[in-house]
């Protein structure tokens, strides 16, 4: 590991830390409750955390699709290695997402699972489009693995949006509309906690992948070392 | 398409139909389980909610690509046992080509189980439906077929170099397809209920549209990669 890189995720890993610690407190002590006509009270907290959650795990998948294309560009194994990392981390959000999303359903609605809602469904679906991608990988063998991988989380990522479609058209939306295209319809009170918990949520991922990411490179290091001594 | 490749186009999909024609193990199976699968519906669904007609749709979708998976598994298997997949990779044909001629030969597949099943599962599910109910529901098999097809296509190129293709296949191609099953299932209980929701029929037929051109041009980006050996 190079010293730039220690650096790197160093100052990523503290920011993280700092981003996170500050969500926690501000949307706990300092974000407002949710008393206004129509308000969920203590548990729209939970907003904060599973919305950025959801939207990582987006970005998460987008950063896999744009590191399959360019795999498939110019196979080399870093590509391979961001796009691994990346839906496996995209799928661990995604999981949270479904899971913070059935405790929020069931303060909210009462019940711990609710499929007329859009998007609660659409992450279920999500789960499964990228849980085929670990079972596709640990089938294929040599060099197909790294290439079937790309071509899938670039399938995969397309589906994403038409399965969303797909759900939405099948059902009545029940899910409180927060972002519209007018803009965020809440206060800005707690608005700047949720970028602020959307950012820690962010640098996490980006932290996580860089650490992984020194992994491989040092287990492939390793590997060729003992090749070498294997040849002799 | 210039002239070369719809000779080849025309040759690939002329042995995939007579391969089918003298073994005929492919339709024979899908509409067999497919018309097992209705009934297994029946007797899970049907008979404890008394009228079926309103979910129908869904039932017939869901039995339809459940079989379409099995159809889809057998895709490049004939050809990988008698080895003539090297052939046919090592033969100068265009990538694309194989593409076209896997999913019209899945398409005609999947159409050649439903003139049979659909019209089955009809009667079994739906109280009473007009001829122009009927056509509708054509249209309807038509245009998720081809999705089923395409997407069939790029997802069994891949399974079929796997080591345990007859698992992955599945678990790659539905969830995929929910997409298509919930479209094609809305669009045909638009066609079948009295009076027919006309509006609705032909959002869902637009989404199965754009689904297949969507991913009509996801294949043409990324077969060339898949069979890139």
């Amino acid at each position: 590991m190079t010293d730039a890189a220690v650096r790197r995720v160093t100052a990523l890993g503290a920011l993280t830390a700092v981003l996170i610690g500050a969500s926690v407190v501000g949307l706990f002590l300092v974000a407002p409750e949710d008393n206004g006509p129509g308000g969920e009270g203590q548990i729209q907290r939970i907003f904060y955390f599973h919305v950025s959650i959801a939207l990582v795990s987006l970005l998460a998948f987008a950063v896999a699709f744009i590191a399959g294309a360019a795999y498939l560009r110019r196979p080399r194994p870093w590509w391979d290695d961001v796009v691994l990392i990346s839906i496996r981390l995209g799928l661990v959000f995604a999981v949270l997402t479904v899971i913070t999303g059935s405790i929020w359903a069931k303060a909210a609605w009462g019940r711990w699972w609710i499929w007329s809602d859009p998007r609660l469904a659409t992450y279920t679906l999500v789960v499964l489009l990228y849980s085929a991608y670990f079972v596709l990988r640990s089938s294929a063998e040599g060099e197909r693995q790294a290439r079937f991988s790309a071509v899938y989380a670039i399938i995969a990522f397309i589906s994403v949006p038409i399965s969303f479609y797909a759900v939405r058209i099948a059902q009545s939306v029940v899910h409180p509309v927060v972002f519209t295209s007018k803009g965020a319809a809440m206060p800005n009170s707690m608005l700047i906690w949720f970028v602020i918990a959307l950012a820690g949520m962010a640098a996490l991922f980006f932290t996580l992948l860089q650490l992984e990411l020194i992994q491989h490179r040092a287990q492939r290091a390793l590997q060729e070392v003992k090749l070498r001594l294997e040849r002799g | 398409m210039n002239p070369s490749a719809r000779r080849q186009y025309a040759a690939l999909l002329r042995k995939d139909l007579r391969l089918e024609y003298r073994t005929r193990e492919t339709i024979v199976a899908m509409g067999l389980f497919s018309l097992v699968v209705t009934i297994l519906f029946e007797f899970t669904v049907g008979e404890r909610i008394g009228n079926t007609s309103a979910i129908a749709g869904g039932i017939i979708w869901a039995t339809l690509t459940l079989g379409a998976v099995l159809g889809v598994g057998r895709t490049w298997v004939p050809e990988r046992e008698q080895r003539v997949l090297d052939a046919i990779l090592i033969a100068p044909v265009p990538r694309l080509v194989m593409m076209m001629a896997r999913t019209t030969a899945l398409v005609l597949f999947l159409l050649g189980v439903q003139v049979v099943v659909v019209p089955l599962a009809i009667v079994f599910f739906v109280n009473g439906t007009s001829p122009a109910s009927l056509v509708l529901i054509a249209g309807v098999c038509i245009l998720a077929d081809v999705c089923i097809g395409i997407m069939g296509a790029l997802l069994s190129s891949m399974s079929v170099f796997s080591r345990t293709r007859e698992l992955v296949l599945p678990v790659l191609l539905l969830p995929s397809l929910i997409p298509v099953v919930i479209a094609a299932g809305g669009a045909t209980d638009a066609a079948l209920s009295a009076p027919r929701q006309m509006a609705e029929y032909r959002g869902y037929c637009l989404f199965l549209a754009v689904y297949a051109v969507i991913f009509a041009l996801v294949a043409y980006a990324t077969f060339d990669y898949i069979l890139d050996d």
